[in-house]
């Protein structure tokens, strides 16, 4: 009886040593862990400054100009271009997917063209 | 358990202890003692189960972190970045190695001499060998280099060749706001425009996390330098200014002086690139000073707009002679003196103002002392020290009194947007809603409104008409003097803009100095030909980036003064 208890006891004591020490190195672990994330932040955050600044210089007005000139056949707009509010545009399609498709997205001229094309066969199966 | 209940079943009989032998009782005697310890291991255990099954049942309690923080070293920099009002990146300041050696680690200065010329083809050889054989600790050898320059001279593997870490200072738009901006030298201290001016607040070492917001927007700046230099270059010249100032704020969100400099070599940059034409220079500006005679008058009370004068002949004053560009030789209804920029009747005007009362006016405005900015090249207007007849009469159409384009805008912009002066300024500060001293009435801010829209409307301004977006303004065309008199050929042909009329957001303000005529503009180089065709591509361009929606315009505005107008 008293046999078992005291190997109990023993091997409560060599599990319980086992595992802070284990513990201790999870801990250790981490805290290298943490050691080296806060390094690597430090590392992008200089990095983040070098690569803000590059786009600063890359998205300088003049050189989207000269890029917009080069690959672009864009004009600054006149004033019978900008409209005060969207609802005034002639043959705006309407609807609820229209403007829930509008909130997150911008209608790039390529969707526009597929749009017109859709209504034209539609068009041509009802009559 | 089962020792436990014998034990206290033996304590339970005490004769036991008093017939047992010596021996035997003192083992009793121990164990007994034994117990006790145990039982109160045992209470003590199951306190201990006890409280870990409460904790284990009870609500969960507020997480605690453990109190160590993680310490991120941060990213060290002497010099705060410079951004524009939307947080655009203007100067900053980057990590970069400036090579050094230490000759007395040389053995074969020519061999070393020799490695570093090859990857450094700047550096003269015969230089750098006398640096490396010097025999001292430590010597420059090249400041900032880049990162490739740096790897090439690592893998030269000199172990002499040292690198210490330096900052430098980067305009990642070149050019672009340069006069704003300013430079700084090798050991980034600030030498021109914003960099000398908040030197202090820059390299405070508690404030060089959070950068400098300018009022600027790079946008609106890149507008209005694209304009100047295509009419600085169609022109042929010799300088342009430029300046878009927010009339509520004083805001200045583009200010473009040409011939312009990159601050990120200045070495060798001539004193004429480095001069500020929006705040140090300051000229004639010619008829854009009559909206200030003729706000003083109408603020007064002097004149209405059914007033007029005779505006027939010149006028002849001791030894001058003022005559009309334009000249209608008939009498002049206020607003066509102002929209047809008639000399002799703003004379006339001023004349009846009086010469104290100009002063006054033109000191309230803030034109007779320099401009209040955030820069230190600020340039102190001229004017004479005696104010005769003669002057009053000259500087009511602005000749004879020499002021910045700076103070000219915010003079104007006193002038449309209620009447209020605010210093112009070029720190964003959205929250701050300034008083600004009150000079002219809001009734009389009206009136100067519907005098700047027509003069573009249906006066001389015409060429500046965006159309859309309501501009009004003014022309100025002056002489430029010269040793005893004027030079009829070199002008200052200028600019200045408003808009939209009917709510005054901007001024837009253009100057050029000494501009030629071209077969476009039939040989005329006047502000209203060379000067007006910017400020109207400027608001083209800058309007829908600042939000001012065009729409058609309502006539009943100007209705009371176009009729006063006749063709």
């Amino acid at each position: 009886m008293r046999k078992l208890v005291t190997s109990v006891a023993v091997i409560t004591v060599l599990a319980s040593g086992v595992a802070v020490f284990q513990l201790k190195r999870a801990v250790q672990e981490k805290e290298d862990a943490v050691r080296a994330i806060a390094q690597q932040i430090h590392a992008d955050r200089e990095a983040l400054r070098i690569l803000e600044a590059e786009w600063a210089y890359l998205s300088s007005p003049r050189l989207l100009q000269d890029r917009s000139v080069q690959f672009l056949a864009l004009m600054p707009p006149r004033a019978k271009q900008v409209l005060r509010d969207p609802v005034v545009v002639p043959f705006r399609p309407r609807g609820l997917d229209v403007d829930e498709a509008e909130a997150n997205s911008v209608i790039l001229p390529v969707s526009e063209k597929k749009t017109i094309q859709k209504t034209k066969k539609m068009k041509g199966s009802s009559l | 358990m089962s020792a436990l209940s014998a034990s206290a079943g033996m304590s339970s009989v005490p004769g036991s202890v008093a017939y047992g032998g010596g021996n035997r009782t003192g083992i009793e005697l121990a164990r007994n003692r034994l117990i006790v310890a145990v039982l109160l291991f045992c209470l003590a255990f199951l306190v201990m189960a006890v409280r870990t099954v409460e904790l284990g049942l009870s609500a969960e309690a507020p997480k605690r972190v453990a109190h160590t923080q993680i310490a991120i070293p941060p990213v060290k920099f002497a010099r705060a970045d410079i951004v524009d009002r939307n947080g655009e990146i203007l100067a900053t300041s980057l990590e970069t190695a400036s090579l050094y050696a230490d000759p007395s680690k040389i053995k074969n200065p020519a061999e070393a001499a020799r490695k570093l010329v090859a990857v450094l083809p700047e550096l003269s050889f015969a230089e750098v060998e006398a640096k490396l054989s010097s025999g001292k600790r430590f010597v420059w050898l090249k400041r900032k280099l880049s990162p490739r320059q740096k790897w090439d001279v690592n893998a030269l593997g000199v172990p002499a060749f040292e690198f210490r870490r330096e900052e430098e200072r980067l305009y990642p738009h070149g050019r672009l706001a340069a006069h704003v901006l300013g430079y700084v030298d090798t050991d980034n201290k600030g030498l021109g425009g914003i960099e000398h001016f908040f030197e202090d607040r820059l390299s405070d070492s508690e404030a060089v996390g959070s950068a400098l917001n300018l009022s600027l927007d790079i946008r609106v700046q890149y507008a209005l330098a694209d304009e100047l230099e295509a009419a600085k270059r169609a022109y042929q010249a010799k300088g342009a200014a430029g300046l878009v100032m927010d009339v509520n704020t004083g805001g200045i969100l583009g200010m473009v002086s040409l011939p312009d400099y990159d601050p990120n070599s200045v070495r060798g940059v001539g004193d004429d690139e480095r001069f500020n034409r929006v705040t140090k220079g300051v000229y004639e500006l010619g008829s854009t000073f009559k909206t200030f005679t003729f706000a003083a008058a109408l603020d007064d009370g002097l004149v209405g707009f059914e007033d007029g004068y005779d505006a027939t002949k010149p006028l002849k004053i001791s030894r001058f002679l003022i005559r009309d560009d334009h000249p209608k030789k008939r009498y002049l209804s206020v607003p066509e003196i102002f929209t047809y920029s008639s000399n002799i009747g703003t004379a006339q005007m001023a004349l009846d103002l009086g010469a104290e009362r100009q002063q006054e006016f033109l000191s309230d405005i803030g034109l007779l002392q320099p401009a209040n900015i955030e820069l230190t090249e600020v340039g102190a207007p001229l004017y004479p020290s005696t104010w005769r007849k003669v002057s009053t009469m000259t500087i009511s159409y602005g000749h004879g009194i020499a002021v910045s384009p700076l103070q000219l805008a915010s003079g104007i912009a006193s002038m449309v947007n209620g009447g209020r002066l605010l210093p112009a300024t070029l720190v964003h500060n959205p929250e701050g809603w300034r008083e600004g001293k009150q000079v002219i009435s809001p009734a009389t801010s009206r009136q100067v409104r519907q005098l700047l829209r027509m003069a573009v409307s249906k006066g001389t301004g015409g060429r500046a008409d965006a159309i859309g977006y309501r501009v009004g303004g003014k022309t100025g065309t002056a002489e430029k003097p010269k040793a005893g008199g004027y030079d009829r050929k070199a002008l200052i042909s200028s600019f200045v803009g408003v808009y939209p009329m009917d709510d005054p957001q901007y001024v837009v303000f253009a100057l050029l100095d000494e501009p030629k005529g071209t077969k476009e503009t039939f040989g005329y180089a006047a502000g209203g030909w060379v000067a007006a065709p910017v400020v109207r591509n400027v608001i083209l361009r800058t309007a829908p980036l600042l939000g001012v929606a065009p729409k058609k315009e309502d006539e009943g505005l100007y209705k009371n003064v176009a009729l006063m107008i006749e063709e």
